[in-house]
């Protein structure tokens, strides 16, 4: 194996090599500490290893891996948001007698989650995903408290359901292929041309929705996000999330395109920017809010995945990893941030209650951030026409989010007695907002085929503060309305959903008591006989 | 009515001896044990099982070297006067999982054991070790039978060895589970000798090889294997016959529930799948496939939903069990090849034998771990369970690990096992069965986090074990859980090793 192979093999076995170690006693210990560097191999292997290159596992592993470019995208993003919230967590959860579990689920859910972004067979996607998805779990439920329960039953049964449903999907993509574990690249060029197309799509699409939290799949994100400790928050709603962006810009077919389906991604993307928007403004928490805007946000990436898929232009997905990267490293330092504000106070409250704006107002798209980065450089494949106007419209929407999130966290903090986060927080969360401030700059040049001239130019700049103005303007209405904070619960539709246990738990007892019916020696007996005749007649007809 | 061949249609081979050593060397044991003095009676049971683990791989490695099955003709008397031995493939996978789980168990029950040195060398003891060796003889002999008779004496030695395992103990409960067990058994046992006399009768041969070569056997071998199914089906406790299972493997101590729930209920429906496949004429076959194809796919999803409901872990265990037996009889439909393929080179085959031997596998690790439990904590009600996992943390992996199994999740033997399966679903166009995989392993993650949940949980008042657990104990559980995902590294194909010695059979029925 190549140097590069070694180090895309890295990105997925350090973490794993790690959990592991913390069998040994001496290494639990000390594993929160060396959470920081869990993830450099993969920002290695992102800033060094040339698109294209691949590594292969021989049997019995049959774990094939391969980065392109919306893979190293993303993959350097989310491993520089895992490393810096690694350094958090290490400061912040210092006193926290079970932080050495804490650092288990930590590292499978970091192994699963950046392995994503480099798998090339389906099979191996399927256990990244699956391991990023109940590891994350451990994380969500780390604090034990009734809500973070709550979260964690809510977040189990969704994501066991979108394993289901993609279990399936795989299946049927796989089917009919010669070899047992294919390519992913291989079996999606068969997907147009396939008998089940539209099974398997309605499959993919419904679970990697879950995963992204496209409406009405999104109840279990506000839950379970803000349940987690502020580090897990940062990485779950930064990174883990993107694990369903990456299996729709790796299982749509962008070569072939599909344009009913590009349609209807772009109809539930709009949907869930504007429902998600119109929630979060009612919430009061403001991890809930950073929540509500991550689901916000997911849902603009699904409008440019359909875009995408419709238009059957395969460029769009180095474009949805640009907007998902400047997304992640946004909302990560967003947590962090909040977890740095809840530790300052004083003179100090102030620069960072800015910087925290600032981040804020990125993913309204405000000018010379990386939001108006994103935005400007997916304008092109939006065109001009309908979804371009309501792109811009969810970016007033967004922009009402997040100003509502800076006055709640301006709120919470202004009594703080005077203090300064350790150096251990305060260093991670400036690492981070000062890359999501860098990175994309660097990179725009080569996503967007733009000079960087041309982002400061009026015209330019008009389109970005056109919407952030009417977002203002649209939070100013809405203070107005004393009633609305807090009017609609966390998780909002999930309330309806769970309103239905009583029915379910009626259809159970139902089934308890039918069982201790059949487990009565008469019923049994003639179920008995019954089934000898039934069996003797299917034999005899066909015999 | 000719079936006396001229040419002998059992050919011994040269390993056919080892095939032997599989059924006697625990017999043998348990005379050891009888003959000798309690306090012996160990030390006898575990030399048996080294050599017992011997004699399995010995037929494995056997298999593979020769590519074909082993057979051994008793007193070289040729069928239908005398009786075959023969392991196939099928045959070998499974004696080689009963040697791993009996050896586990066995060592799990001797750590269980040494808690209480007052009662090690006891009666109950001396007795358990004496069953476990006669309830492996037996199973042996079921995977190894190709006389129809022969096979209704080792189920009769398996119902009688497996029936006092419950009740070891002695309390009225499980006297009751034993009884209820028994009877239930003893019906099954009656209408599987009713066919074997039905079959003897109109055919003058009870071997499945002379009887697979018949062809159609008319209404009497219908009506014959009608009676021997729905008599298995009673003894490996479908839904709807169901009745005795979770009291007798809730209420058997863990090593026994291990042995009983992992192994003993699949000796009958190892049985059914070789009437169904090799005895019964193809298109009957097919659709008496699709009658318990529905039968499997009720139990999956009534007694996954029953297992949700279980206040307590080994009756969770228990209920579970029937639901991934239910895995075990969708096969049927699924493994009827395109273009007469014969069943045992689809995936659908590969897959079900997976299923068997994962279950298996992952049961046992979960029925320790509730044993080791319930000896730490007196009780086994999963709601005051609460932290279970900070007293024994081994335990809790090993729940979990044998849990992914039974969910379905990689990488386990159960994901490869419910791939495939889903896979051939897929493949002969079964939505019905493919929702139903996905069902179950729904809700199979349904009981299974409940207990996860439970055991990180941090309650109050923190949970304290009323006595001290040694690791070995816990690890034995542990190596069985981890042997269960191991099996997934198996290749997401037709598995060869499956197929060693069934061609024969299929040439005698195809017309």
């Amino acid at each position: 194996m190549t140097a590069f192979g070694s180090l895309l093999a890295a990105t997925i076995l350090l973490p794993l090599a790690m959990a592991a170690c913390c069998l040994s006693c001496a290494f639990r210990a000390r594993a929160p500490s060396l959470l920081v560097l869990a993830p450099l191999p993969g920002l290695l292997a992102a800033l060094l290893v040339p698109d294209g290159s691949s590594a292969l596992f021989p049997a019995p592993f049959r774990l094939s891996l391969m980065l392109d470019r919306p893979g190293a995208i993303l993959l350097g993003g989310a491993a520089l948001l895992w490393s810096a919230a690694g350094a958090f967590a290490a400061s912040y959860m210092r006193s926290d007698p079970a932080k050495a579990g804490f650092a288990v689920w930590w590292l499978l859910t970091l192994a699963g989650s950046l392995g994503l972004f480099i798998v090339r067979d389906i099979a191996n996607f399927y256990l990244l995903f699956t391991l990023a998805s109940l590891a994350a779990y451990g994380l969500i439920v780390h604090e034990q408290t009734a809500r973070a329960h709550r979260a964690g039953t809510v977040y189990v049964v969704l994501a066991l359901l979108a394993e289901a449903f993609l279990l399936l999907a795989f299946v049927m993509l796989a089917a009919g292929h010669p070899d047992p574990n294919p390519a992913i690249r291989e079996v999606v060029a068969t997907l147009p041309a396939s008998p089940l197309r539209d099974a398997i799509v309605t499959l993919l699409i419904l679970g990697f929705a879950l995963k992204l939290g496209l409406v009405p799949l999104h109840v279990w994100l506000p839950l379970a996000h803000p349940a987690a400790p502020m580090p897990a928050s940062a990485v779950l709603s930064g990174v883990v999330v993107k694990a369903g962006a990456i299996g729709l810009i790796r299982f749509l077919p962008f070569e072939a395109g599909l344009p009913f389906w590009g349609t209807l991604l772009i109809g539930a993307g709009f949907v869930t920017a504007y429902y998600a928007a119109i929630v979060g403004v009612t919430q009061t928490r403001a991890k809930t809010i950073l929540a509500y805007s991550t689901v916000s946000q997911m849902g603009l990436l699904a409008v440019l995945l359909g875009v995408g898929v419709e238009n059957a232009d395969p460029g769009a997905t180095s474009l949805v990893a640009y907007y998902a990267v400047h997304h992640t490293l946004v909302k990560g330092a967003l947590f962090l941030a909040v977890g740095v504000l809840a530790a300052t106070g004083g003179a100090r409250l102030r620069p960072v209650l800015l910087l925290t704006a600032i981040l804020a107002l990125s993913l309204g798209g405000m000018p010379l951030t990386s939001g108006a980065l994103a935005k400007l450089a997916s304008k092109p494949m939006l065109g001009y026409g309908l979804v371009s106007h309501a792109m811009a419209l969810a970016g007033a929407g967004s922009t009402m989010l997040m100003l509502h999130f800076t006055l709640v966290v301006a709120h919470d903090v202004r009594d703080n007695p005077a203090s300064v986060a350790p150096a251990g927080q305060l260093v991670p969360w400036l690492a981070v907002a000062a890359a999501s401030l860098i990175l994309p700059w660097s990179l725009y040049p080569a996503i967007s085929g733009e000079p960087l001239a041309n982002l400061i130019q009026p015209d330019a700049l008009w389109k970005l503060i056109w919407p952030m103005l009417l977002g203002a303007l649209a939070l100013l209405l809405v203070r107005r309305f004393e009633r609305l904070p807090g009017a609609i619960p966390e998780g909002d539709i999930v309330v309806l959903a769970e309103a239905g246990t009583p029915a379910i738990t009626r259809l159970a007892a139902f089934i308890e008591r039918a069982d201790a019916h059949l487990r009565c020696w008469p019923v049994a007996g003639l179920l008995l006989l019954a089934l000898a005749i039934l069996i003797g007649g299917a034999l005899m007809l066909q015999a | 009515m000719t079936p006396l061949a001229l040419a002998p249609v059992h050919v011994a081979t040269p390993g056919g001896y080892l095939l032997v050593l599989a059924l006697t060397l625990p017999v043998l044991g348990v005379l050891a044990i009888l003959a000798l003095a309690p306090r012996r009676a160990r030390q006898v049971a575990l030399a048996s099982m080294a050599a017992g683990h011997a004699v399995a791989i010995a037929i494995l490695v056997e298999l593979l070297r020769t590519g074909d099955a082993l057979t051994y003709v008793v007193g070289g008397w040729q069928p239908p006067l005398g009786i075959a031995l023969r392991a196939d493939g099928l045959s070998a996978a499974l004696i080689a999982m009963t040697a791993l789980v009996i050896s586990a168990t066995g060592l799990f029950a001797r750590g269980m054991q040494d808690l209480s040195p007052e009662t090690r060398d006891g009666r109950a003891a001396t007795t358990f070790w004496a069953l476990l060796l006669a309830t492996w003889s037996a199973l042996n002999a079921v995977f190894l039978g190709e006389d129809l008779f022969n096979l209704y004496v080792a189920l009769e030695l398996l119902t009688f060895a497996a029936v006092p395992l419950v009740c070891l103990d002695g309390r009225a409960e499980t006297m009751a589970a034993a009884l209820r067990y028994l009877m239930f058994a003893l019906l099954g046992s009656l209408l599987y000798l009713l066919g074997v006399g039905l079959i003897y009768g109109t055919f003058g041969t009870l071997d499945i090889r002379i009887l697979s070569g018949l062809g159609d056997g008319g209404p009497p071998l219908s009506v014959a294997l009608a009676l021997m199914i729905t008599g298995l089906l009673a003894k490996a406790a479908l839904f709807p016959l169901h009745l005795w299972l979770p009291p007798a493997h809730a209420g058997a101590p863990a090593a026994a529930s291990a042995v009983l729930s992992a192994l003993v209920i699949k000796a009958p429906v190892f049985l059914i799948l070789r009437l169904v496949l090799d005895i019964a004429p193809p298109e009957a076959a097919a659709f008496a496939g699709q009658l318990l194809a529905i039968l499997g796919a009720s139990s999956i999803l009534f007694c996954s939903v029953m297992a949700l409901r279980q206040a307590r872990l080994k009756l969770m265990i228990a209920y579970s069990t029937v639901a991934q037996i239910g895995y075990l009889f969708i096969v049927f439909p699924l493994a009827s090849g395109p273009d007469g393929m014969p069943p045992w080179e689809t995936i659908a085959w590969t897959g079900g034998t997976l299923q068997l031997v994962s279950h298996a596998l992952a049961k046992a690790a979960m029925f320790l771990a509730a044993g080791v439990v319930a000896e730490a904590f007196g009780h086994d009600r999963i709601a005051d369970l609460g932290g279970f996992g900070r007293t024994l943390p081994l335990s809790a992996a090993a729940f979990g690990l044998a849990g992914l199994s039974l969910m379905g999740i990689p990488p386990s033997g159960g994901f490869i096992a419910k791939c495939l399966l889903l896979t051939a679903a897929v493949i002969n166009g079964h939505p019905w069965l493919a929702a139903t995989i996905l069902a179950g392993g729904l809700l199979a993650g349904g009981y299974v986090f409940r207990v996860i949940n439970t055991a990180l949980a941090s309650p109050a008042l923190p949970l304290a074990a009323q006595r001290v657990i040694p690791r070995r104990l816990e690890m034995t559980a542990l190596a069985l859980a981890v042997a269960a995902v191991l099996l997934g590294f198996i290749p997401l194909e037709p598995f060869g090793l499956l197929q060693i010695g069934r061609s024969g059979l299929a040439t005698a029925v195809a017309p």
